[in-house]
């Protein structure tokens, strides 16, 4: 891995790149100071856990706390993970450099090696350079686009909407059945939003792509003039990041379509609040306008469903029902904490597909417009 | 001649063949007469049976009807009691062959008399009932009750056979002062037959002693006086001899020579079971002189004696029923725990399969000489006391306890005399049962002091430490031995001893010196290799590396293809064989180790009952503690408290099993501090080279993004990792010194033994390419 220090940039930086740039440098001059004064090389990393979060009422926002987390070199169970954010950090300062970006998968195949002298690889699985990544994020302040990363392409778009994409003018009316891909990247630099060419009145956002599909298929955007997203289950970055967006700079309204079940909830809560792990992105992402439409759970009962659409919830359902309904920004909100009850009550969860049982069309055709059509939803 | 039946009869073979007949028909008959039911003479029935049953003929083999008559009350004369004796003998001579099954005839007569005249009816007389009573030869009763004296089955024969013998010749040669040397060979000679030969470089035997004592029971120098010895009766080689010719029939033959100028005697002998006299087979009943020189040699080579060439020493050959088998109460693990308690003794010793052990000795200096002690007023018993008066030449009371017993100063023996109101000056001579027994009394209310405890010898932690080194492998070594303590007026001392190996010999042995090993080895099958190999490897933990090795449990270790011994390298590197090991404990009484009855002993409750815990073993509830320690533990004393005559487990004496716990907690102690400084020695070594494994990856990625020199700024990271790890070696005790970090630097005092085990000698068995040692045959 000795590479030659290539001080000299080989394309221009932006300013944006420039500011990564001097985080970046800034961080490894840190370690050469500590280095040479013979102290302990150390980073802080503000704690991405929950303890670490705080529900800002005011915002109604998830927003990171103060409390961060010393990796330090020279202690036997950070050590390997101190030595992986460096290498984080080099990877993204050769990105730079080079002025190209690459996928979280590229970057950990760039710095993937046998460490010399040991059976021991830098990286052995994608998820743990991963959460390197977004250590350095926090550590910088510099998100992952800052970074020169991508995520893969997840979530998809439909509806009465044109955009331009790299110079690209994307007509989100004229997709087909595949909808437009939503990149991992939806910074203004990419993707231009224009609200006089926008016809659209809301956004539906949907959790999956079969769901969605049937939305697409009965033109359902079309009918209702709207724009209809999905997520892919929890959705990412750039999905959130487009709706958030779309729902500030259109003043568009969100509305979401998701399973009546905990983890339903929970994609509720990350795209309005935001999510745990990446709170210091809530500013740039949470929706705390946005609207959970359905599926509730009263549903069985109001739609009249069968039996045999029931999926029973396991223990780990219930837990994970118990905690979300102890998050501060649920507490407080009776009809949350009655739609929770309800479904522990029921002790049963269900799909948006399950409607589908009614008739094939029944979630686009009376469903939801019913819903919308009664304001009936939850906040 | 008929008293005997019972026992001759069991006795067998090597009787002349005409009493044989005459004595096994007389049994038989007499039993059936009176019982009513088909019985063999029971060879298992004490003595006194066997007299009882003589009688019955007396009273009732004459003519039946006489005898209802006249009643038995009134036969009574000495002339009655001898008639029906002649006619048993009669009865027998005719009746011999046709005696199969008496039971039918003489049943329905016997039942019938009984049931009518049964509370009348005497069976027999005291008169006739004292015709049959007469003395017991000692060697007749050890005949019969050869388990009193470990010969109850075939395995436990050979080990103790082994054992009498090489216990005796190490009291010789300690006696003599002379570094013993002994040679053991066992060798078998039909399935279930084995011939035993032990030799020493002791003193020798006199020519007119040696069938007194190898052929005569109860007879030697140890039982007579209170010293530390291994041996304490003088009956258990003879003993060994005896079970040999009754098994085999084949005499005892002994070789001695008290030096190199005088001739060597040899001897066949066979015991007199019924005098308890040697019997002298060879050179018309008076034995043979070898002469010394070559003439000797020769006749010794033509005669096909066994014997090592020695300028003195002894060698007895028995041959025996014997079964030999490997593991926990054999021959090898007697040898090799006496090598570990004995560090004087060179050791040979050639099994049935042919494989030679040598234990070599780890000192040159013999222990020093026991003293031989006056008993302890506290020790004695009451019945002793009494026959000690009664023995006693004219003296007074006052003179006959201080200079009979130990510890008794004049103040002291007048106040027992006050104690027992016997005058200080009364003539012992005259003192009856009575005296004695208030003697008795007033001792105990007496208070003495303890008595000296310099009589006793101890092996010493050195020595310990040195033996455990030398024969069981290992990393860590301790001993501690107590100050000497008293139980009931007997001086004791206790002494511990404790072997820690780290890792198993299998894991430490190198490929290149595994296939030396493997080319190099006799042995049939994998399994057997690896169990001759590695030393403190069972058959258990072989079978494991065979099965990991997925290797044939039959394959001949010498052709291995080259990927099954990789595989079974592979197997041994990996296998944990101390997986589930538990403590081993190895127990001696005055250097003897004790093999049997081990959950009875007081040191084996001792070790169960101390938490080994706090000494970094683990260990469940009421469980021996697990790991690769084994651990030995000596008592030594005039008087060895056993919990039984077969000598196999110490009794639970309080002052033992405390003194026994100080000594475990002494080394435990050290052990702990031994694996917890390891522990923090290997945490330590593995931060560093963790911290040194990642840095030059940080370096590089450090220098990726700011353009420093990378070679400069993990030279500093290395100074830095390096302060770090420093730092930790720095740390100081609670007592503000420097704490060394290597432990083998750690300095745990003079009783502690720490070595390398790859190096380790005793870890692995080398095949002796040239076969010394072996007797000329």
């Amino acid at each position: 891995m000795a590479k030659r220090p290539s001080r000299k940039p080989q394309v221009k930086l932006s300013p944006r790149d420039k500011k990564t740039m001097t985080r970046l440098t800034g961080l490894a001059d840190r370690v050469v100071k500590a280095a040479h004064a013979r102290r302990d090389p150390s980073v802080d990393i503000p704690s991405r856990t929950l303890s670490n979060v705080r529900y800002s009422p005011r915002k109604r926002i998830l927003e990171m706390g103060h409390s961060k987390n010393r990796r330090q070199l020279f202690d036997l169970s950070q050590a390997k993970a101190y030595m992986r954010t460096m290498l984080v950090a080099s990877g993204c300062k050769r990105l730079l450099d080079q002025g190209k970006t690459t996928s979280l998968r590229g970057l950990y195949y760039m710095l993937k090696h046998t460490i010399e002298g040991a059976k021991e690889n830098t990286f052995d699985e994608q998820g743990e350079c991963d959460t390197i990544i977004e250590d350095v994020e926090v550590l910088l302040d510099s998100i992952r686009e800052e970074l020169h990363l991508y995520a893969e392409n997840r979530g998809a778009m439909v509806g009465n909407i044109t955009l331009l994409d790299r110079g690209d003018t994307i007509d989100c009316s004229r997709m087909g059945s595949g909808g437009y891909a939503i990149p991992s990247i939806v910074e203004p630099e990419v993707i231009q939003l224009d609200r006089k060419k926008c016809q659209a009145k809301f956004i539906l956002h949907v959790e999956k792509g079969t769901v969605w599909q049937r939305f697409n298929e009965d033109k359902f955007w079309e009918q209702h003039n709207c724009i209809l997203t999905h997520g892919a289950g929890q959705p990412p970055r750039g999905v959130r990041r487009l709706l958030f967006r779309m729902h500030n700079e259109l003043k568009l309204p969100v509305y979401c379509v998701l399973d009546n079940d905990p983890w339903g909830y929970y994609i509720y809560s990350v795209l309005k609040q935001g999510s745990i792990n990446l709170a210091f992105e809530s500013q740039r992402m949470a929706i705390p306008e946005a609207k959970y439409l359905g599926l509730r759970s009263i549903d069985f009962d109001r739609c009249d469903l069968s039996d045999s659409v029931k999926i029973a919830l396991n223990d780990n359902d219930k837990k994970r029902a118990r905690q979300i309904a102890k998050y501060p920004w649920f507490e407080k909100k009776r009809p949350w904490q009655s739609e929770i009850q309800r479904m522990l009550k029921n002790d049963f969860k269900l799909e948006v597909e399950s409607l589908i049982s009614k008739d094939i069309s029944y979630v686009t055709e009376v469903y939801v417009p019913e819903r919308l059509q009664a304001k009936d939803w939850l906040d | 001649m008929g008293h005997v039946s019972g026992p001759l009869a069991q006795i067998g073979p090597w009787v002349p063949g005409k009493f044989d007949v005459i004595i096994r028909t007389t049994a038989k008959l007499t039993g059936s007469q009176r019982t009513g039911v088909s019985s063999d003479s029971n060879g298992e029935a004490p003595l006194a049976t066997a007299k009882r049953k003589k009688k019955k003929p007396a009273a009732q083999a004459g003519p039946r009807k006489k005898v209802k008559k006249k009643r038995p009350a009134t036969i009574s004369s000495a002339g009655r009691a001898a008639r029906p004796g002649k006619s048993t003998k009669r009865l027998a001579g005719s009746r011999a062959g046709t005696l199969q099954r008496p039971g039918k005839t003489a049943a329905p007569d016997g039942s019938g008399t009984g049931n009518k005249k049964r509370a009348v009816k005497r069976r027999s007389t005291a008169q006739a009932m004292a015709a049959g009573q007469r003395d017991i030869s000692v060697s007749e009763f050890f005949a019969k009750n050869r388990h009193l004296l470990g010969f109850d089955n075939p395995r436990k024969s050979l080990l103790t056979t082994v054992k009498e013998a090489v216990d005796n010749s190490l009291d010789a040669c300690e006696e003599a002062g002379i570094l013993p040397e002994i040679w053991v060979h066992i060798e078998q000679t039909a399935t279930d037959r084995y011939k035993v030969g032990i030799q020493d470089n002791g003193p020798g035997i006199l020519k007119k002693q040696i069938p007194l004592i190898f052929g005569k029971l109860l007879y030697g120098s140890k039982f007579h006086r209170l010293r530390q010895s291994r041996g304490q009766q003088g009956i258990g080689i003879s003993a060994a001899g005896m079970y040999g010719v009754q098994t085999t029939g084949k005499p005892v033959k002994i070789i001695s020579k008290v030096s190199v100028r005088k001739p060597a005697h040899y001897y066949e002998i066979q015991i007199d079971t019924k005098k308890n006299q040697p019997k002298i087979l060879n050179g018309r009943g008076d034995g043979v002189d070898i002469p010394p020189g070559d003439k000797g040699l020769r006749y010794i080579e033509k005669h096909g004696i066994e014997w090592v060439e020695q300028p003195h020493g002894t060698r007895v050959t028995i041959e025996l029923q014997a079964k030999f088998v490997r593991g926990r109460g054999s021959v090898d693990e007697y040898l090799e725990q006496t090598a570990i308690a004995n560090p004087h003794v060179t050791l040979h010793y050639l099994d049935p399969d042919d494989y030679e052990y040598q234990y070599d000795s780890s000192a040159e200096r013999l222990p020093p000489e026991p003293k031989e002690i006056k008993p302890h007023p506290y020790g004695i018993e009451l019945g002793r006391l009494a026959q000690m008066l009664e023995e006693s030449e004219a003296m007074s009371a006052s003179e006959f306890f201080r200079t009979r017993f130990s510890r008794v100063t004049p103040a002291v023996a007048k106040r027992i005399c006050g104690g027992a109101q016997v005058s200080t000056r009364a003539n012992v001579r005259k003192l009856d049962r009575s005296h004695a027994d208030k003697l008795y009394h007033a001792v105990q209310q007496t208070k003495i002091s303890a008595p000296a405890t310099d009589c006793i010898c101890p092996i010493g932690e050195e020595l310990i430490l040195k033996g455990l080194h030398q024969v069981v492998p290992g990393e860590f070594y301790a001993a501690a031995t107590r100050p000497p303590a008293v139980y009931r007026g007997n001086p004791f001392q206790i002494e511990v001893g404790l072997a820690y190996g780290g890792t198993a010999p299998t894991q430490n042995v190198t490929e290149d010196l595994l296939l030396e090993l493997l080319e190099e080895t006799d042995t049939r099958t994998v399994r057997q290799f690896l169990i001759h190999t590695f030393n403190g490897l069972g058959g258990e933990a072989a079978d494991k590396l065979v099965r990991a090795a997925a290797l044939k449990t039959r394959q001949n270790p010498s052709k291995l293809k080259p990927k099954e011994r990789q595989r079974l390298y592979e197997a041994m590197k990996k296998v944990n064989v101390a997986e589930g090991q538990q403590m081993e404990v190895l127990r001696y009484a005055n250097r003897v180790p004790l093999q049997f009855q081990q959950s009875a002993c007081a040191v084996t409750q001792t070790v169960l009952g101390t938490n080994w815990r706090g000494y970094g073993l683990s260990q469940s509830r009421g469980a021996m503690p697990k790991g690769p320690v084994s651990l030995m533990v000596h008592i030594a004393s005039v008087w060895v408290p056993f919990t039984s005559e077969s000598k196999e487990a110490i009794a639970n004496y309080p002052e033992i099993q405390k003194e026994i716990r100080l000594g475990l907690q002494a080394v435990g102690r050290k052990l702990g501090m031994y694996l917890r400084r390891r522990l923090k020695v290997k945490q330590q070594s593995d931060r560093r080279e963790v911290f040194l494994r990642y840095l030059k990856e940080v370096s590089a990625a450090v220098s990726e993004i700011n353009g420093v020199t990378q070679s400069q700024l993990y030279d500093q990271l290395v100074n830095v990792a390096k302060k770090h790890t420093a730092e930790a070696d720095m740390k100081l005790d609670d007592r503000g010194r420097p704490v060394e970090e290597k432990p083998e630097d750690l300095n745990l005092g003079d009783n502690v033994l720490i070595v390398d085990p790859s190096t380790h000698k005793a870890a692995i068995n080398r095949v002796h390419t040239e076969t010394e040692e072996i007797p000329a045959l």
